[in-house]
């Protein structure tokens, strides 16, 4: 190989690099923003169940895609020597973890708290599942 | 680039204090229960990218059982709301 590709390859690895860095920065800085308007929006919404749309914005968008991005930020992050490997595995896993077990959670809370009346759907169009709880 | 991971940090901080206001307050057992689970998802993010700008690899290990606790906090609550009692 001449010298001229192998600088070509090594720019285009740099590229690479950049690129990958970028995308995990942007994730990080998407969650940050996310989580802060889940934070809002627990104050805003009216009742229970809406707080739920709430809670699995700042779930997912919050949580999930920061990490993923925090993965990607740490593997091109050189300061960290080779333990960034291991940063970045841990908080992929945890993503994974976070991604399979928030939805089965909020489901489970959300049945539980319907069955047992505990919160009334207060601004209430159809609760067709048990009528009293409406209005 | 890590000043921009520290605005972010300050981002999650003040989520997570306004979170825990209704952590505190909320109406229903079920509102509070929520915002513990955000709080938790927050702390998640808010460690793994604090040993991102501290540098310290080893901050990130408490991660796992953290997204692992607040499952098991989510079905114990629903399963005493539900039933009455925790079962076996």
């Amino acid at each position: 190989m001449s010298r001229s590709t192998s600088r070509e390859v090594i720019s285009v690895l740099e590229a690479i690099v950049t690129l990958i860095r970028g995308v995990g920065f942007a994730l990080i800085v998407l969650g940050g923003i996310a989580s802060l308007i889940s934070a809002i929006g627990f104050h805003r919404f009216k009742n229970f169940y809406l707080r739920l749309h709430a809670l699995t914005v700042g779930t997912i968008w919050g949580c999930v895609y920061p990490l993923v991005g925090a993965a990607l930020f740490t593997i091109t992050f050189e300061e960290l020597g080779a333990y960034r490997w291991f940063v970045a595995g841990v908080s992929f896993v945890t993503a994974l973890i976070v991604l399979m077990l928030a939805p089965a959670g909020s489901h489970a809370i959300a049945r539980g708290v319907h069955k047992s009346k505990t919160a009334r759907v207060q601004p209430c169009l159809a609760d067709l599942l048990d009528k009293d709880l409406c209005g | 680039m890590l000043e921009l991971i520290l605005i972010v940090l300050i981002l999650y901080a003040v989520a997570i204090a306004l979170f825990s206001i209704i952590a505190l307050r909320g109406p229903t057992i079920g509102d509070q229960v929520l915002a513990i689970d955000a709080i938790t998802y927050a702390t998640v993010v808010l460690i793994v990218l604090s040993s991102i700008y501290f540098k310290e690899p080893t901050l990130s290990v408490v991660a796992i059982p953290l997204a692992l606790w607040i499952y098991a906090l989510d079905i114990y609550v629903a399963k005493y709301l539900e039933r009455g009692d925790l079962g076996a």
